[in-house]
């Protein structure tokens, strides 16, 4: 019996180190490229441990010319400000869908749930056309609105599937004080959704945190303004010779977003699922 | 009855801010592109002053080859990706049901992560990964004998289409098994013990009881992920660019080049609105599909 049982161990151990070489192994190789010194990233045989570890790759990508974490803060507006308005927007249309009794609420499902399904590509001209007309190309502004809207879909499915399993007794003594909805999402229905709202803010921001297509488009090469994956991405065209430095900027702006996405990891794959299983 | 009217009221109300957002930014963008796709314009004029060319751009469009190729690819590239995301994402489902219980969760953690790198920055390090001079993928292959050189994994034609599949499939995996665990575990486990004691082998039961049983998610899966699939563009254009030539270009990172590059709105919008249509034929077959097959759950 306890031979079986630790056959069963040291396969597991097998299986779990297969899994984790196929998932980690660019991530870990990112790391041991970032700590090698600049130059020797090119050697000939390949180094698969830093001969002469350095922190100065670090010390680069954080400097003056680089200036990484400025990236990391743009994403950060970006991907805050597109959830603050993304879930305000998704609230409100999801309590009308879920808790109002009128009559075009399954057009109004119909009509958040289709623009979930538009790729990217076809509504990346205009957008750019429209966000040069109002003068807004280069600004934080110029990703936080288009990517707020693109967050309406998934928010407004994941928080309506929440409010409708809110008993409606909750609301009665709200509405026999004569509170608005307005004031009744606010003050009771919010805090009874808390979780799943919650679970889409969290989609929301690594949604945003990702997209890539409209970020490249509408910063224009401004650094000032540009998100990691732009930054990331120009990085490693420009230095095709200081992988180095790419790496250690890859690095520097994965370790928060793994970070947050390990200790939220049970909420994000409920809400995929459920995002998911649509109908 | 008038609280009915007040209901109505309120909730086209609450739906304002929402809709206007989506017609802004998805519906009038939609139209806009359509209109774009009949004139030929280009990257600085407005299209009022542009000259309207009626069907000329898809006309151009259909009689190049570079089109059907891309088009060709970019249908190839969505059956090979999800058909890898299905198969190592069940691979990966039942070990996680395999594995001791106390490694699960690490297991978990572990498959999360490629999902949740922005996919732009899987592709600069995939670039990384396969460079063909110090990329630790050719060193290893020939250390390991496999082969004499290392491939030139984003040079060569073949191989960079390998390579796209094979970097977006790295993603793909993981949240694919995740769907499938979740379908996994909806299966009794009784099921699975009876056919055990009926002498059943280990991939007489995978084939003939789990898989007929998971179905319903591996479709759900196979949708998700195709939708996803046609309109690649993150690691296209961050891993070859379109290249060797135009040999990995896909129907949206093909439209990007006519609309940034080559600065044709109009030509640009034409390969745009052809692959949002073929998107919105998978959607259209996946919602009747659903309406078809679960309508006796409600």
């Amino acid at each position: 019996m306890s031979t079986r049982k630790n056959k069963h161990t040291v396969i597991s151990l097998i299986i779990l180190l297969a899994v984790s070489l196929w998932c980690l192994s660019p991530f870990v190789w990112m790391g041991i490229t970032s700590f090698k010194p600049q130059g020797t990233e090119f050697r000939i045989p390949v180094e698969y441990w830093p001969q002469e570890p350095t922190l100065e790759n670090y010390r680069t990508v954080l400097g003056p010319r680089f200036a990484i974490h400025r990236s990391l803060v743009n994403s950060i507006i970006v991907a805050s400000g597109a959830l603050i308005l993304g879930l305000a927007m998704s609230t409100a249309a999801a309590y009308a869908i879920s808790r109002l009794r009128f009559r075009y609420r399954y057009p109004a499902l119909l009509f958040t749930q289709v623009g979930g399904m538009v790729p990217p590509i076809i509504v990346i001209a205009p957008i750019f056309v429209m966000m040069r007309a109002a003068g807004l190309l280069s600004t934080h502004w110029a990703m936080i609105l288009p990517n707020a809207a693109f967050d309406i879909p998934l928010s407004t499915w994941l928080i309506t599937s929440y409010f409708t399993n809110i008993p409606f007794e909750i609301e009665e003594a709200a509405v026999l004080d004569g509170a608005g909805p307005v004031r009744r999402i606010i003050s009771i229905m919010v805090p009874a959704a808390a979780p799943g709202i919650f679970s889409a803010g969290i989609l929301a921001f690594l949604g945003t945190w990702g997209e890539f297509m409209l970020a490249m488009t509408v910063s224009l090469g401004q650094r000032s303004v540009e998100t990691v994956p732009v930054t990331i991405l120009s990085l490693s065209r420009m230095f095709e010779l200081q992988w180095t430095w790419v790496a250690a900027g890859t690095v520097i702006t994965l370790i928060p977003l793994t970070a947050g996405v390990l200790i939220f990891q049970r909420v994000i794959v409920s809400g995929l699922t459920a995002s998911a299983v649509k109908h | 009855m008038t609280a009915r009217r007040d209901e109505t009221r309120s909730g086209l109300l609450l739906m304002i801010p929402a809709a206007a957002a989506l017609i802004l930014f998805t519906y009038y963008p939609i139209a806009q592109t359509l209109i774009y796709s009949f004139f030929d314009l280009d990257l600085t004029t407005d299209w009022l002053s542009a000259d309207f060319i009626g069907l000329r751009n898809y006309l151009d469009v259909m009689q190049s080859n570079q089109f059907w190729y891309t088009f060709a690819f970019t249908l190839g590239f969505t059956v090979v990706t999800v058909l890898i995301d299905l198969a190592l994402g069940m691979l990966f489902a039942l070990a996680s049901f395999y594995v001791v219980p106390r490694m699960r969760g690490i297991l978990r953690s572990v498959l999360i992560i490629p999902w949740a790198i922005p996919e732009v920055i899987q592709a600069s390090m995939w670039r990384w990964m396969l460079n063909s001079d110090v990329g630790p993928v050719g060193d290893i292959l020939v250390r390991t004998g496999l082969v004499q050189e290392p491939p030139l994994f984003l040079v060569d034609q073949a191989l960079a289409m390998g390579s796209i599949v094979f970097a977006y499939s790295w993603k793909g995996a993981s949240i694919t098994a995740f769907f499938l665990m979740g379908g996994l575990a909806l299966i009794p486990s009784s099921v699975i013990e009876s056919a055990k004691v009926d002498g059943a082998g280990a991939l007489r039961r995978f084939f003939s009881i789990t898989l007929p049983m998971v179905m319903p998610t591996v479709f759900v899966a196979v949708m998700y992920r195709s939708r996803s699939a046609i309109r690649v563009f993150d690691i296209v254009y961050g891993l070859t660019g379109g290249g060797p030539g135009n040999a990995t270009d896909t129907m949206s990172s093909f439209a990007y080049k006519y609309y940034f590059q080559f600065t044709q709105f109009g030509r640009g919008s034409a390969y745009a609105v052809v692959t949002f249509l073929l998107v919105a034929a998978v959607s259209v077959y996946y919602i009747w599909q659903v309406k078809h097959r679960f309508q006796y759950r409600d």
